[in-house]
């Protein structure tokens, strides 16, 4: 299959509020981290693709798919693991990912035998028969990746798959991430606002700023444009370095701990930053390409678009 | 940890799409309502009503026994006793309770429990959800109206020796509990899906039991009109009983409005809980 995702111009509103505008998305099978902040539009495009809700206007596939049709092939063929606490009440784990995976079109025997598969594979194996109710919220998170798992979908749509997990399960919950996207059977879009999370899973990015798509492509091709970026820590006399360099057009970003992001006005110019200390009076103590992370990369990008 | 020894595993299986996609739901629902604490309890007093029916076919046919002489004497005829049979006062009350006792956490629970991410995640419509969740109440309404009913049918044919019954009381027999049920199981789910709370639900669906009936009771006190009598829901049983079985009417107003007015609830019932969940299907 060429593209897991297509959309073309999707609008959809929650009465005055319009969550998704406009969007056009064309996904090839892989890994994507859909990154935005709160309210930025992650989780109504998600509902939009699992058909939970109709697009106001626009067209789009999934898996191939239309929206406007074959919703339930559509969902024979994704796994979703939603962001809220959920569960089906008065029973245990195997029995509800079993009842689950029946309910996505497996046979009963198979659906309790890929049941046990998958709880022991997300760390399950030995509360599998206790009652869901008794779960903590790290075991909901592996309860919930278990039953998106049970059909073996070719599309899996996690939604804060970290969200509420100690640090240690927050880590396995990556590396489980992480090992399902390595076998490559699987295409994985993982919403989050946890940048760490989707840097330490995914290659690929979108990023969602106010209902609308603020940016795509890979995550070291949004790193490479701040290339030109370097963190300095002046001591003396900084604040006229800094005022110096604000003169000849350099930008300026102090930051904690003495440190500074300077940027040259053009390509290169790092002579003249140390002609500049020098004259300013101050010693350029730690002088470093900056490193930049998604972070930033995604500031850029939020800052960018929210000025448009 | 494990995974690192033994990786995602892939299923090797085929999905097979369902004929019957709500299946699996009425099934899980029904065990459900099985496994719940006191389920042997109210299920055996819902039977306790066929019971004694039961004993009274047997007696109808050994007048020599001398039991259950006074209802025997009311089932003069097959309508007569598939119509007490199916609207004695017991027999309703116990399908109230057995409607609360099945049905009232159907909707409610996964409301509470924020579900519907998890059932419309699947190839399901809110048909299928709605069709598997009515299933449920429906399978054990039915269990203790038609099932009894039909078996009550045959042991009166065994015990007296004769086949012969009248069509329109074989047509009532089943016509008179898919009504009752189909109401019954349609009110119970509305009213399961209005609130997440199932103390709140349980005690929606008693209210309408006995505020229906005690309403009418003021009205009919007020306004000297059997016509009051409609908005009672076991006088309404009665009514309908009369009605499909060709007896006369308990109650002076128009019988038809008695089967009317559970197709009418029934229909806004099933409006209702459609809305409902589609509102929570979109808010999953």
């Amino acid at each position: 299959m060429d593209e897991i995702i297509r959309l073309e111009n999707i609008r959809f509103r929650y009465r005055d509020v319009e969550a998704v505008r406009g969007v056009s998305l064309a996904l090839p099978a892989g890994v994507f981290g859909l990154l935005g902040p709160n309210g930025a539009g992650k989780t109504t495009l998600m509902k939009l693709l699992l058909g939970f809700l109709r697009p106001a206007s626009g067209v789009g596939a999934v898996m191939g798919l239309p929206l406007d049709d074959g919703q339930r092939g559509r969902r024979r063929l994704v796994g979703y693991m939603p962001e809220s606490d959920c569960l089906l009440p008065g029973m245990d784990a195997v029995a509800l990912t079993a009842y689950l995976g029946e309910l996505s079109g497996m046979p009963r025997q198979e659906a309790m035998k890929r049941a046990h598969d998958v709880l022991y594979y997300v760390g399950l194996e030995e509360s599998r028969y206790r009652a869901v109710e008794t779960y903590s919220t790290g075991m909901k998170q592996r309860l919930k990746l278990a039953q998106a798992l049970v059909h073996d979908p070719r599309l899996l749509l996690l939604d804060e798959p970290t969200s509420g997990m100690d640090p240690a399960g927050r880590k396995e919950m990556l590396e489980l991430v992480r090992d399902i996207a390595a076998q490559g059977s699987m295409s994985i879009i993982l919403s989050s606002h946890l940048l760490p999370d989707i840097e330490s899973t995914c290659r690929q990015v979108v990023i969602m700023n106010r209902g609308g798509i603020a940016a795509q492509g890979a995550i070291a091709d949004l790193k490479k444009d701040r290339r030109n970026v370097y963190e300095i820590r002046a001591v003396g006399a900084a604040a006229a370095l800094y005022a110096a360099l604000g003169a000849r057009g350099w930008k300026v970003e102090e930051k904690d701990q003495g440190l500074a992001l300077v940027t040259p006005p053009g390509a290169g110019g790092v002579e003249e930053l140390f002609r500049v200390a020098l004259q300013a009076g101050a010693q350029v103590r730690h002088f470093r390409p900056s490193r930049t992370s998604l972070e930033d990369a995604f500031m850029d990008v939020i800052r960018g678009s929210d000025g448009n | 940890m494990e995974i690192r020894q033994k990786g995602y595993q892939r299923w090797q299986g085929e999905l097979t799409p369902a004929r019957f996609h709500w299946l699996p739901i009425a099934r899980a629902g029904i065990r459900a309502v099985w496994k719940k604490k006191y389920a042997k309890l109210v299920l055996s007093l819902c039977a306790s009503s066929f019971l004694v029916f039961l004993a009274a076919v047997y007696a109808s046919t050994k007048p020599e026994l001398k039991i259950l002489g006074e209802l025997v004497r009311m089932l003069k005829s097959d309508a007569e006793l598939f119509k007490t049979f199916y609207s004695n006062g017991f027999l309703t009350f116990m399908l109230i309770i057995l409607s609360v006792f099945s049905g009232a956490d159907l909707v409610a629970a996964d409301l509470k429990f924020k579900a519907f991410p998890l059932y419309f995640a699947r190839p399901l419509t809110r048909v299928d959800y709605l069709a598997g969740k009515l299933a449920v109440i429906l399978f054990y309404l039915l269990a203790f109206t038609l099932l009894p009913g039909v078996l009550l049918l045959l042991f009166k044919m065994l015990f007296s020796g004769s086949l012969a019954v009248a069509p329109r009381v074989l047509l009532a027999l089943a016509a008179f509990p898919l009504v009752e049920s189909a109401c019954l199981a349609a009110l119970t789910l509305a009213l399961s899906s209005l609130s997440a709370n199932v103390k709140f639900v349980q005690i929606g669906i008693f209210l309408v039991y006995i505020f229906s009936n005690n309403l009418a009771l003021i009205l009919k006190a007020i306004f000297k009109s059997d016509t009051a009598m409609l908005v009672s829901l076991p006088a309404n049983v009665q009514q309908l009983g009369s009605l499909l079985f060709g007896l006369r009417p308990q109650y002076r107003f128009p019988a038809g409005l008695s089967l009317l007015l559970p197709l009418a609830v029934t229909a806004l019932s099933l409006w209702l809980l459609a809305w409902r969940v589609r509102r929570a299907e979109a808010g999953a």
